[in-house]
């Protein structure tokens, strides 16, 4: 089980990169952040699944829009 | 309603068809026919609302709002597909209020000049907007109150026959909202629809659908766009239908979840989006999907052809404009009547015709611009008295595009008569980019061009003639760029021209214009293979599908 940190920590290089930003925290809103848009989102998310060997399904999908709802939802995917 | 005072521009052969004036007017009547029917539902944060229901939150709303605005005042609004977003927007107007919704992601300089330029007096805003926001509320010289606004559910209850007995009587043409669009110089304009407009455009698409009260509709475009709030919201809310709303930004890989879990008939989207489904390989059923409403850019018929065979579903194409409301013309609901790559006939609340460059009518099968006149046509642009005079002359509202119209009356799209660059459905002026680019101190003189791109459509290239080629690299333009323009508007691509072999200066004609066209096909012929969509490939990895 990873902490928030460590998950923080493992996402951090593929958010920053995805979302060009300098920073990936628990500050990070798609509303906040104009490079956070449909295509990064889609990229984001696919950068996850593949990382952390996860599914994250439609349902779910149109949820994650902070980086703090991210964190949890793959933490919960995790811990299943 | 008859005898509205309407702008020459606004008379069309059709009797205007008005039965509810205000869009108060409208959603009381709809609350007065079934208050407990589902108006509104928000599936990210779980939060649903009944016509009643709502209809109390917009006066809420708008009694709240009477402590930051006066009757007769303007307000900017920056939300994504939100309850607020749509409470304060129908209980501004219920005041008379003109509101003006910006894009969030716009730079805080483009949002500054959308604020001064239409003279709001309050800015309402999403809290996680705050950092972008709060420096600007001391750099406005006007006074302008900035108010975030987290939850409206969070308002006072209030006496909603009592509160509304208190609302002043708003007239049809009162203005409604400035919709600020790129413009031809260097500066965006707004467009200015009255609550006539909306309701107009609104009820003569609904009919055109045969939108019921059973009708659902998907939202996944932006509210601050006349799409998603004249094709989504208006019209749905004309014929007592109930509308499912997410994010713009987070919807695109659930579209057909939210499509099949919903149950939704209807919804409204941008070529780019049927693009991505289709690149993306995003499977799923239509359940009870009808149809596809699609413009704001050139839809390519392979592309619709794919889509369609793929799912099923029947794309109805338009052709719209934030001038006209949103659509003038759509095709046909009755399948079999459409013709495929054609925007359609005209609906029955405008007029439709193409015309030579002296303004005379031209024969069917010709190409010219394409001019509208209607109930939904703009009052026109706020404080542009020149570009009213251009663009809405002779009783018509002169589009800028071009197209024809076939023997059957089926209108074509062919294409701009400038240079505006469609992204994804964003219109984006070169002058916005290039006006950025010239204050940059090592720049002599840049244009920007449209390119093609597979998914949004167009990218943006801009070449830039640099007075010391040694002093700039592409990447510090580009970085240079993102500190003023919505990301949206920065260039995929800077061709620094010093660099090139055959490119001593940028093409101009006689006046020295730069002539973009010359760019364009430039691109295509040297540059265009050179390009590499890295982030596309990244993407789609091992899931290409094409």
């Amino acid at each position: 089980m990873m902490t928030d940190e460590e998950l923080y920590v493992a996402i951090s290089p593929l958010a920053e990169q995805v979302l060009q930003i300098e920073r990936f925290d628990n500050t990070i809103t798609m509303m906040s952040t104009p490079s956070w848009d449909s295509l990064a989102h889609i990229q984001l998310l696919s950068g996850v699944e593949r990382q952390f060997g996860i599914e994250i399904d439609g349902d779910d999908a149109f949820r994650l829009t902070t980086a703090e709802k991210l964190m949890k939802y793959v933490q919960s995917k995790l811990n299943k | 309603m008859n005898s509205l005072s309407v702008l020459p521009h606004q008379r069309s052969e059709r009797p205007l068809d008005l039965p509810y004036g205000t869009f108060q007017d409208l959603l009381r009547a709809k609350v007065e026919q079934a208050p407990g029917r589902d108006f509104l539902i928000f599936p990210e944060s779980g939060r649903t609302y009944t016509y009643g229901a709502f209809h109390a939150l917009a006066v809420a709303t708008a009694d709240w709002l009477t402590a930051s605005i006066v009757p007769g005042g303007t307000i900017s609004i920056l939300f994504r597909n939100t309850p607020e977003f749509l409470a304060i927007f129908f209980g501004a107007v219920a005041h008379g209020v003109t509101v003006v919704p910006i894009n969030p992601d716009l730079a805080a300089p483009e949002i500054r000049f959308i604020v001064e330029n239409s003279a709001s007096t309050a800015v309402l805003y999403d809290p996680d907007l705050g950092a972008k926001l709060k420096p600007l509320e001391s750099q406005m010289s006007t006074g302008v109150k900035f108010i975030p606004v987290a939850n409206v559910d969070d308002l006072p209850i209030v006496d909603v026959k009592a509160v509304e007995a208190r609302l002043p009587k708003v007239d049809p043409t009162t203005p409604a909202s400035i919709n600020y669009t790129s413009g031809t110089t260097a500066f965006p304009k707004g467009v200015v629809l009255s609550h006539m407009n909306f309701l107009v455009d609104g009820k003569g698409m609904a009919e055109w659908f045969e939108f019921t009260p059973e009708t659902r509709s998907l939202c996944i475009l932006p509210l601050f766009h006349n799409n998603g709030l004249v094709v989504s919201l208006t019209t749905t809310l004309s014929a007592g239908g109930s509308i499912v709303l997410v994010d713009p930004k987070a919807s695109l890989r659930s579209f057909w979840t939210l499509v099949e879990r919903y149950h939704a008939t209807f919804t409204s989207v941008m070529p780019s989006i049927l693009a991505a489904i289709l690149a993306f390989g995003f499977e799923g059923k239509p359940g009870y999907l009808k149809g596809i409403i699609c413009g704001g850019q050139l839809l390519p018929l392979s592309l619709a052809e794919k889509f369609e065979r793929r799912f099923g579903v029947p794309i109805f194409e338009g052709f719209g404009s934030t001038e006209a409301t949103s659509y003038s013309s759509f095709n046909p609901i009755q399948v079999e009547k459409r013709k495929l790559g054609s925007v359609g006939l005209v609906l029955p609340i405008s007029d439709m015709k193409v015309v030579d460059d002296h303004d005379v009518e031209v024969p069917d099968g010709t190409e010219g611009e394409l001019c509208i006149r209607g109930g939904n046509v703009a009052i026109g642009y706020h404080n542009l008295p020149a570009l009213q005079t251009l663009r809405f002359r002779n009783g018509w509202y002169h589009s800028g595009d071009f197209g024809l119209r076939d023997k059957d009356g089926y209108y074509y799209f062919r294409g701009r008569k400038d240079d505006l660059i469609v992204k994804g459905g964003e219109k984006i002026y070169p002058a916005e980019i290039e006006n950025i680019l010239s204050q940059h101190p090592n720049v002599a003189e840049s244009a920007a061009i449209g390119i093609d791109d597979p998914i949004l459509g167009q990218e943006i290239c801009a070449f830039v003639n640099l007075k010391d080629v040694g002093a700039s690299s592409e990447a510090q333009l580009l970085s240079f760029c993102a500190k003023s323009l919505a990301r949206f508007k920065q260039p995929k691509r800077i061709v620094i021209i010093n660099r090139l072999d055959n490119m001593p200066e940028l093409p101009k004609g006689p006046t020295k214009k730069i002539l973009h066209r010359e760019l364009r096909d430039y691109y295509q012929k040297r540059l265009a293979n050179s390009e590499d969509p890295e982030g596309l490939k990244w993407v789609l990895g091992t899931n290409s599908a094409g």
